[in-house]
């Protein structure tokens, strides 16, 4: 076949298109996905008892927050990520944000308290749930998201899986709060930030093969 | 033509294709095209494969995927950054997939400035022929319509008996089936 007449095969089929929709797509796939691993979370490990006194308590509002603002701003890179051309990659250090915040807030509440509780306020009683629990339940919002990634053009693949890891990660760390009993600052800038790590890891590793195109 | 001129020349012609105008798009593929067969070429023979045969095989691959692609445009940024980002995407997934290592391939942007637009189209090898055979009959015959015989798609539906909506349908699953099949390897093409 000629490229003139691939050319004009091509323009013949032309018909409207909408650019929003990737974005609304990313956003009703990362509504979607929480709503999954909640529901996951609370059908499986279940919710904690005293979840609906402990929610408003400042510990586990910093959980949500932190899973929510990690899984916003990863999400937001990675719908741009879908997009050839745009630089993305050098927004990846916005990702850093909430987790430096609740690092620096976890210092300061270890700085204040007395030397002797240091070890329990970071260690906390649960710390392993949170390693395996965070990145199990991250499979789910995942799985959702490398399937949105193929709607898309992503021409850095290892940039795309690291974010849907990151972005899933947060996703399940939000859904994860709804059980954790462990409620110090030191815990979740501790073990919530490693949970994360591991989850994005594990994505950048498995995921670019399935998202050629 | 410099890049930013090039710029000025597509992104309006761009935009409107992507509200419908058949025209404007037509005229974007045909710019873009003579753009990336340039710079394709170029890259292709630094990587020591001057044969412009194969640049004219990734340049039908990347049309392909830019037609496939033309939702994942940002709007407010430039289309020949777009353009040019799925270009070397489906650059360096050709040399994988060839069997040839990339190691340092001068894929970055000046090469792509530098590169002199090139007009004189060459003949391809088979691979998009070949790709048709991933296409079902009906639509098979429904593109050797369109792209022969240069007949509108209204035409060549009522040609095989379709509508034009279903034809045009009909037609973009099959240049969806097109590109899967030349982002196989060559392993495992039947």
């Amino acid at each position: 076949m000629k490229t003139d007449e691939l050319i004009s095969l091509l323009s013949a089929g032309n018909r409207q298109v909408d650019t929003a929709r990737l974005r609304r797509m990313t956003w009703l796939a990362g509504l979607a996905a929480l709503v999954l691993t909640a529901a996951i979370v609370v059908m499986t490990i279940g919710a904690r008892r005293d979840l609906s006194q402990a929610m408003l308590t400042l510990p586990v509002i910093a959980k949500f927050v932190f899973g929510a603002s990690v899984a916003a701003i990863s999400l937001t890179l990675f719908q741009r990520s879908l997009r050839p051309g745009l630089p993305t990659r050098r927004l990846l250090p916005l990702v850093a944000i909430p987790i430096g915040l609740v690092g620096a807030w976890a210092a300061l509440t270890l700085f204040q308290a007395p030397p002797e509780q240091r070890t329990m306020l970071i260690v906390g009683r649960h710390w392993v749930d949170c390693l395996v629990y965070v990145p199990l339940f991250a499979l789910c919002p995942l799985a959702i998201l490398a399937s949105l990634a193929r709607h898309g053009a992503p021409v850095d693949r290892g940039l795309t899986s690291l974010l849907a890891g990151l972005a899933s990660a947060g996703l399940a760390a939000v859904a994860y709060a709804l059980h954790c009993p462990d409620d110090t600052v030191a815990f979740l800038a501790t073990w919530y930030t490693a949970a994360v790590l591991i989850a994005a890891a594990f994505a950048t590793v498995a995921l670019p093969r399935l998202l050629r195109w | 033509m410099s890049l930013d001129e090039l710029e000025a020349q597509l992104r309006p012609a761009f935009l409107a294709a992507l509200a419908g105008d058949e025209a404007a798009y037509r005229s974007f593929l045909d710019a873009i095209s003579m753009r990336l067969r340039g710079s394709l070429q170029r890259m292709l023979a630094r990587a020591g494969r001057p044969d412009p045969s194969e640049a004219e095989d990734v340049l039908q691959e990347t049309l392909l995927a830019l037609h496939l692609s033309r939702h994942t445009y940002e709007p407010s940024s430039p289309v020949t950054a777009w353009a040019h980002a799925i270009a070397r995407y489906k650059l360096v997934d050709h040399l994988r997939r060839t069997g040839r290592h990339v190691g340092n391939l001068p894929l970055d942007d000046e090469a792509y400035r530098l590169a002199a637009p090139e007009s004189a189209a060459v003949d391809a090898h088979l691979d998009l022929s070949r790709a048709l055979g991933a296409v079902p009959e009906r639509t098979r015959r429904l593109i050797d319509h369109v792209k022969l015989q240069g007949a509108s798609v209204r035409d060549a539906a009522r040609d095989v008996g379709m509508t034009e909506i279903a034809a045009k349908v009909a037609i973009h699953r099959g240049l969806r089936a097109m590109a899967r099949f030349l982002s196989r390897s060559e392993s495992d093409k039947p």
